[in-house]
């Protein structure tokens, strides 16, 4: 019985790595599904099998339990039969295990970087330098001009941003398809700006991607640095137009909060 | 922490809903609705303005920055007509269309998946507003489909003939890569390129052999691609069969092997005794090619947003010695200074066509690389050069380090053992570049190394559409793997745990039984 179970709970354990994780990952993030790299699965499913050994032989019954029918099997001359097809099975699993190591593929390794990462006190950009735990949007306090402002923040994406984070917003532009990892930024997806404060926004388009920190591996992303590009007015118009064409409410500061 | 936990159930109600949704509608054919022009005006105000323009002159601010260029919708003319081929004008449902699924190669995005279908008419019937070809105009039947004639190897081969007879290798080239020998214009005035017909996932309007004789029938209103119909067959003209044929003909050009894969990001470098001898060499047929989508410089001065070439196809071989990498992509023109063909299809000045490898000189470990745009001041790259020259100079190669755009070196090409040779056929540029693996100048070149991941990146000037400079298409890193000859273990390693697998099991049972008795 217990045998029985502990290969089913290792078939579930594969099963949920391999669909369930990117179909909680598709849900989260409409059209993409994010299987598990091939090295990080079989990490994983080294951590399930020994898992399931270990519960389910911890105690004495259930050692015997496990380890009984196997040596019944093996032991057995009635069931020479079964011993042998066992045999072959368990052969082959070994077999097909060592070639899926030796075989040739062409993965690519696994890149890990932060996506937020933590925002500097202060930056240096357009020659001033800016507290980003203070700062906020001076074109928000506008409500006459809200409009306008928002609506030259849009020419501005539409000069400038949209060939990557799309006239969607959903960060599938006409040239995204020149980038894997990362993609350009979805605006419309819960996960970014509609996490964020106008700051680290303002912070994020105005040094762009060379200037992460080092946890958001600042080689990779082609985030352009838009302080040498536009001005600090236009970056404060474009992410007055990000919140207001998406419908998201930029995060405010704690202290806002209380 | 309550916004969160409001996200999270409008987020479940959203599925819940769009999952009853996809149960209730299970694809019905959209249907020709009357359409409210005022609620069409304000999503049009939201959403289309910034490229098609506030009165839909196609002069939004978005307008200069894209090719194609964004439709005007003063004019009336559409460019993918599916009605019968005598109507003056697209259909509703055209319009629909092109709005719902979006213009696959081009700007214009599919609006299905913000808008729902009633939005959709709506602004259908808004955009008809803006122009008076549509006034007192019904709409017009569509176009018919019943002729259809199957694919088969008879129907490629005259479709094959019907593609010559009605020249359309005079806009398409000969295999269908788009390598026109004419300069094509919108009757705008704006450039267009012919469409390269073996890239099927690039069709504005759909791909399948439906599509493709629509689009042979009724042309592409406003562009050089002409209506193949006429009621009498004549000069220029073919006949409603021979139309089916050549849609067949030209669906058997596709090549989905040459499409980029999503995720696909290793260039596989395979182990040969013996290297290629020129980019025309038999052995690249053993390599497995890998596609990257190719785009536009669009992050340092002086920026670029009008490509033309959108792809390019990479192989790499390698053995004790020597690296060689077989670069190939489809492009419109050999564009070669003082060529008289090339010379009349440029639209600018004629430029030479190029190709660009960039690795990193330190192969890192733990993932920190020189930043993918030539390197920064602590990391330095690498790069392999290839230009056609001129038609005096003939083609040359480079070789060069960076930290920086700025901060550019030329090397020495002998020295590292970097030669080149190239070729255009047809539409489609080979160019293979070979080197040492190991050089003299280890600080400023890369040490190519088997079982190594090296960073490595791609750049392409198309010199027809005038690209020079950091006026270029690119990739970002991608990574080269030279796997190691694995010879005889992929078989041994296997085949030898398996006899220690059934030796060990059955001594085991062996052991038991004879315990038992
Ligand atoms: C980012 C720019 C952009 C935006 C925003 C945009 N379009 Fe387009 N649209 C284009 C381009 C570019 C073309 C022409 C492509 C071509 O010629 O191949 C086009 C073509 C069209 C066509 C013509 C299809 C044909 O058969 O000729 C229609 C209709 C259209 N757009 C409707 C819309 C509507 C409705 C919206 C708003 C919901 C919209 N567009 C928003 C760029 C855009
Ligand atoms: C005078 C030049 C010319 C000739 C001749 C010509 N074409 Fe074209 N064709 C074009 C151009 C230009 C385009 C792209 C138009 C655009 O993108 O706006 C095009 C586009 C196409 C497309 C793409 C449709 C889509 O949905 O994207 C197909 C298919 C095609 N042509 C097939 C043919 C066939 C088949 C013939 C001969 C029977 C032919 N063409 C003859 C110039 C030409």
């Amino acid at each position: 019985m217990k045998l029985q179970k502990m290969l089913l709970t290792i078939a579930v354990g594969y099963l949920i790595l391999k669909f369930g994780v990117p179909l909680v990952g598709s849900w989260l993030h409409p059209g993409a599904w994010p299987v598990i790299p091939t090295s990080v699965m079989k990490m994983y499913m080294t951590f399930v099998i020994v898992g399931s050994v270990l519960v389910y032989t911890f105690d004495e019954e259930g050692y015997r339990q496990i380890v009984g029918p196997i040596l019944d099997l093996y032991g057995d001359p009635g069931k020479v039969k079964y011993c042998y097809a066992a045999t072959l099975a368990v052969a082959l699993l070994g077999a097909w295990v060592a070639y899926e190591y030796v075989k040739p593929t062409f993965d690519a390794p696994v890149e890990l970087r932060s996506v937020h990462p933590a925002p500097p006190s202060s930056v240096k950009m357009w020659g001033k330098s800016y507290n980003l735990a203070t700062l906020e949007n001076p074109l928000r306090a506008d409500k006459e001009n809200f409009a306008k402002n928002s609506e030259e923040g849009g020419v501005v994406y539409y000069q400038n941003c949209f060939y990557c984070h799309g006239d969607l917003m959903d960060g599938k532009g006409h040239f995204a398809t020149g980038f894997n990892n990362p993609l350009p930024a979805n605006f419309v997806d819960v996960g970014t700006i509609a996490q964020l404060t106008e700051s680290f926004v303002f912070w994020r388009i105005g040094s762009g991607g060379p200037g992460l920190p080092g946890e958001g591996a600042p080689w990779l992303s082609p985030m352009p640095i838009w302080h040498t590009l536009l001005s600090e007015d236009e970056v404060w118009k474009v992410i007055l137009f990000l919140y207001d064409y998406t419908g998201h409410s930029p995060r405010v500061t704690e202290k806002h909060e209380g | 922490m309550t916004t969160a936990q409001a996200t999270k159930r409008t987020m479940g109600a959203a599925l819940l809903l769009a999952v009853s949704l996809a149960l209730a509608l299970v694809p019905t054919a959209a249907e020709a609705a009357p359409g409210d022009t005022a609620n069409g005006k304000v999503l049009y105000e939201k959403k289309c303005w910034w490229c098609h323009g506030k009165t839909g002159e196609a002069d939004g601010p978005a307008a200069n920055f894209v090719i194609p260029p964004p439709r005007d919708f003063s004019l009336g003319v559409y460019k993918y007509k599916g009605s019968e081929p005598k109507a003056e004008v697209v259909r509703d449902e055209d319009l629909f269309r092109m709005i719902s699924d979006g213009m696959p190669g081009t700007s214009m995005p599919a609006w299905k998946s913000v808008l729902s279908d009633k939005d959709r008419w709506d602004l259908v019937a808004y955009i008809k507003t803006l122009t008076d070809m549509f006034e007192g105009t019904p709409n017009p039947a569509p176009i018919d489909l019943s002729g259809k004639i199957a694919s088969s190897e008879e129907s490629i081969s005259l479709g094959a003939k019907a593609y010559e007879a009605a020249k359309c290798f005079e806009c398409h080239g000969v295999r269908g890569k788009g390598d026109t020998i004419k300069k094509l214009k919108e009757d705008s005035g704006k450039r267009v390129w012919p469409r390269n017909l073996t890239k099927q996932w690039t069709f504005r309007a759909g791909s399948t052999v439906e599509d493709i004789y629509t689009r042979v029938t009724n042309g592409i209103p406003n562009t050089p691609m002409p209506s193949f119909y006429s009621e009498k067959t004549g000069e220029g003209k073919l006949s409603t069969e021979d139309r089916w044929h050549v849609a067949n003909y030209i669906k058997s050009l596709e090549e989905t092997q040459k499409a980029p894969k999503d995720g696909e990001t290793v260039v596989k470098g395979m182990y040969v005794a013996e290297l290629p001898k020129s980019e025309k060499d038999e052995i690249w047929n053993e390599a497995t090619g890998v596609a990257f989508n190719l785009v536009p410089q669009i992050i340092a001065k002086e920026r670029f947003f009008i490509p033309a070439n959108d792809l390019i196809y990479v192989k790499a071989m390698f053995n004790e010695k020597e690296v060689a990498f077989l670069l190939e992509w489809d492009d419109r023109s050999k564009s070669v200074p003082g060529d008289p063909v090339a010379e009349g299809i440029a639209w600018d000045t004629l430029t030479p066509d190029g190709v660009a490898v960039q690795t990193s000189v330190v192969i890192p470990t733990a993932g920190e690389k020189p930043y993918f745009g030539h390197g920064d001041a602590s990391h330095t790259v690498s790069m392999l050069y290839w230009t056609a020259g001129s038609v005096e100079t003939g083609p040359k190669e480079m070789i060069m380090s960076a930290n920086g755009i700025a901060a550019r070196e030329p090397g020495d090409a002998k020295a590292a053992g970097f030669t080149t040779s190239a070729s255009y056929e047809m539409g489609t540029w080979k160019v293979m570049m070979k080197r040492s693996l190991a050089t003299a100048n280890k600080e400023k070149e890369t040490q190519f190394e088997a079982g190594r991941y090296i960073p490595i990146a791609f750049a392409n000037w198309d010199g027809s559409n005038g690209e020079s400079g950091s006026k270029h298409t690119m990739t970002t890193w991608v990574w080269l793997l030279l796997k190691p000859d694995t010879g005889s273990e992929v078989v041994v390693i296997p085949g030898v745990i398996l006899i220690l697998l059934v030796g060990g099991q059955l001594a085991m049972a062996a052991l038991l039984r004879k315990k038992k008795s």
